[in-house]
């Protein structure tokens, strides 16, 4: 047992935060609040310069052009983007992660080479497509079909609420292959590249919180891809999506738990400089309060993060559930801790030029993307069931 | 970062969970019934090792790690054992008999701990007044020496093992200018003069502890019985009662998974509308919940535990969130554990009914939550 970082994590810790705050929070209010052209250029330049840093390398083998580091190390890092920036913790998490992570465990080597350095360089950036108008929760449900035609899939259907749709340059898609009652067993990954045939990206999306990750539709209209862009085998869809997703779920613990501790740190300055009825509003119990509680469930959410991690990082069987129950509470703790943090500013935490206005959006669709915490709760009981 | 226990940890914890389920479960039922405090599964915790568990083998312990003795703690109430009995135990070998060890003479540690270790000797810890609850360093028992004895006169309330305690540590005033500075503790035994029971206490919860209001009423006490030095109580108390927050949280957290057992199973064969109601959202849904807080909570405790091992200094912070959590977070999840069994739930023949008595007592002893919040907030803003 040791709950301690160790020197590495510790000196990672300290350089990518000041690195974070010189170099990603000065351009987070407006990446929030800039029209999409300027709000894609800032998130660009962002990208290259978290690429520089090393940030993105973190996620992929060395042979890529990665550092491979383990996942407890990622979570510290991760840690200190998301409390400065959503938006850019997003959009990288999708390109490296969902999207990368998708191309390093289920490409060939060809794949990788072609696709992993670029994406860490962030000359290209990736997205993620499982999620269509008619199925959300219910992801057996997706219609997008791709039918073989000699050395070709063709594509046809439509993706929504696509991180990163506007901009990529390279996406997973997932498309249903195999006979339609076939469901959870009926579907495959495909790469599908930015100028395709047949393939495009619709307008942004207006979202309430991380608003500078760009977000759109993907359409498929009779989108042509060369059969050697099928990652893995036919109609693995399903079980490459659920091993990466878990990837995804401690991603989305650690955003919430960054976007908690953000607003912890406004909500405490705030207590501290604010004076009503003669003396700092921090020592009236009802802020004093709110904030010990902020406390308490962000520090359950680092630990249940770093536990998940900890087991997917061993590959342990335990992980998929720990990491929805990690990705549950986080993401349930940073929207009552925004909530809270917005309540202690008060008129102010209602001003947009207050950080806890925007993190207060931010934090909403944590619960939401990746599951949303009732599929989540679904699963978490499933296994209770059968273990207890 | 690890989060792994030794196999060895793990084989002993194995074997206290199979001691409670075996020999102590069936005993706590039984005893909660009856409101009485259990004599022969505490003896049978002695005989096991358990009561002087993490002191040196010298005094007769096992000199088992702060991880361990939690692991133990979370055994038996996972095994079944009750919240009384698990306080009773946490009460005699945490906040009296540890106490004596850490800061007793050699020859106080000799006269008492091996006897309390072996459970010879029950203790019993006093340190809440009728007037000093959360606000501790307003005690108002005072202790005048004179010659070479300490005369103590005052009151205490809501003393677990009060009623059939051979020690006790007790905190009085010896200054009462210097407030909480003036404060010493006093190792009391039970034939002392002016020592006694003035009422053994009815509780909620936790019914097989014993809990007692005691009066000193003029009690001497010989100067060899001062425990540390004179006016370091206040500092004492709250090292003492760091295990409040660690050690003690482990049942809670045991018991919470033995309740989450008991849910899952009669969610599965309760059948409601012509099936399990396992099967409905709304039971998924709470169960779901239970078992974040039971993992989370367990993280927690361990973590202070942990730190506590490593020998690093007190850290009240992460001990007042340890036990906020368990208490506040806990509350409603048990009450959710009885909502599942419905009116099952709220019968006695369902352990969840005792366990949502027990819990209780999280929020409240060794520090309210509200003090919790208070250190928290304080150390944020500092």
């Amino acid at each position: 047992m040791d709950y301690s970082l160790n020197d590495e994590q510790l000196t990672l810790q300290e350089s990518f935060r000041k690195f974070c705050d010189k170099e990603i929070k000065p351009n987070a209010d407006r990446l929030d609040k800039a029209d999409h052209a300027e709000a894609d250029k800032i998130l660009r330049q962002n990208m290259k310069k978290l690429a520089e840093f090393g940030y993105t390398g973190m996620f992929h083998e060395e042979k890529y052009g990665g550092t491979a580091k383990d996942l407890i190390t990622r979570c510290v890092a991760q840690e200190e983007l998301a409390k400065v920036c959503a938006a850019s913790y997003l959009s990288v998490g999708v390109s490296l992660g969902l999207c990368g992570l998708f191309i390093a465990h289920f490409g060939t080597d060809e794949q990788k080479k072609k696709y992993l350095p670029k994406l860490i360089s962030t000359d290209m950036i990736g997205a993620f497509g499982l999620t269509e108008p008619e199925a959300g929760s219910d992801v057996m449900n997706i219609q997008t079909t791709a039918e073989k035609k000699g050395d070709r899939y063709i594509l046809n259907g439509s993706k929504t609420y696509i991180i990163n749709g506007p901009i990529a340059d390279v996406a997973i898609i997932m498309a249903v292959t195999g006979k339609p009652e076939e469901k959870g067993g009926n579907v495959s990954s495909f790469i599908v590249e930015k100028g395709m045939k047949g393939f495009s990206a619709g307008e942004h999306l207006d979202t309430m919180g991380h608003r500078g990750a760009p977000t759109s539709e993907l359409f498929f209209n009779d989108c042509e891809v060369p059969a050697e862009n099928l990652l893995g085998v036919e109609n693995q869809g399903f079980i490459q999506a659920m091993t990466t997703l878990e990837y995804g779920r401690i991603g989305i613990a650690m955003l919430a738990l960054g976007i908690s501790v953000a607003c912890m740190e406004e909500s405490i300055n705030y207590a501290k400089e604010r004076q009503q009825f003669g003396k700092p509003i921090g020592k009236f119990q009802m802020v004093g309060f709110k904030l010990s509680d902020m406390k308490v469930l962000i520090d359950v959410s680092r630990l249940l993060a770093y536990k998940a991690a900890w087991l997917k990082e061993k590959n342990d069987p335990e992980a998929a559930t720990m990491a929805s129950i990690a990705k549950l509470t986080a993401t349930e703790a940073s929207t009552k801790i925004s909530g809270w943090a917005v309540q202690i500013h008060g008129g102010y935490g209602c001003m947009t030029k207050y950080p806890v206005e925007r993190l207060y959006r931010d934090a909403k669709p944590g619960e939401i993307g990746e599951g949303t915490s009732d599929i989540h709760r679904i699963l978490i009981a499933r296994d209770v069931l059968a273990k207890y | 970062m690890d989060f792994a226990f030794t196999d060895e940890q793990l084989a002993f914890r194995e074997q206290v969970l199979k001691f409670s389920q075996n020999e102590i479960a069936p005993l706590s039922e039984e005893f909660d019934e009856k409101g009485e405090f259990c004599w022969e599964a505490w003896k049978k915790m002695g005989e096991f090792g358990l009561l002087g568990l993490h002191f040196p083998e010298e005094y007769g312990g096992a000199n088992a790690d702060v991880v361990t003795s939690c692991m133990a703690a979370e055994a038996l109430a996972e095994g079944g054992a009750d919240g009384g009995l698990t306080l009773s135990w946490g009460a005699h070998t945490f906040l009296c008999a540890d106490t004596i060890f850490v800061h007793g003479t050699p020859e106080q540690k000799e006269k008492y701990v091996s006897k309390l270790a072996s459970g010879e000797w029950v203790g019993c810890m006093a340190l809440t007044e009728p007037n000093a609850g959360s606000d501790a360093a307003s005690v108002a028992t005072t202790a005048v020496k004179k010659g070479d004895r300490y005369v103590l006169n005052g009151s205490k309330m809501f003393i677990t093992n009060g009623p059939i305690a051979d020690v006790c540590v007790v905190y009085a005033s010896t200054d009462k200018e210097k407030r909480h500075m003036g404060i010493s503790a006093f190792i009391v035994e039970k034939d002392y003069k002016g020592f006694g029971v003035s009422k053994t206490l009815k509780k909620m919860g936790v019914k097989t502890s014993t809990t007692a209001e005691l009066y000193f009423d003029d009690c001497e006490v010989p100067e060899e019985n001062v425990l540390g030095e004179i006016g370091n109580g206040f500092p004492m108390a709250l090292q003492t009662l760091e295990w409040d927050r660690s050690a003690l949280l482990a049942p809670f957290v045991g018991g919470m998974e033995f309740v989450l057992k008991q849910c899952s199973q009669y969610a599965k064969d309760r059948e409601q509308f012509g099936r399990p109601i396992a099967q409905f959202q709304a039971i998924q849904q709470k169960l779901a919940d239970i078992k974040c807080f039971v993992e989370a909570a367990r993280l927690l405790v361990y973590k202070v535990a942990w730190n506590k091992d490593q020998g690093s200094a007190l850290n009240h912070m992460e001990a007042a969130v340890a036990k906020l959590y368990v208490g506040d977070w806990g509350m409603p999840m048990i009450s959710e554990a009885v909502q599942i069994h419905g009116g099952y739930g709220y019968m006695h023949e369902y352990p969840v009914e005792r366990v949502f008595r027990d819990t209780k007592l999280a929020q409240i002893g060794g520090g309210t939550s509200e003090i919790q919040r208070m250190i928290i907030s304080r150390l944020l803003l500092s």
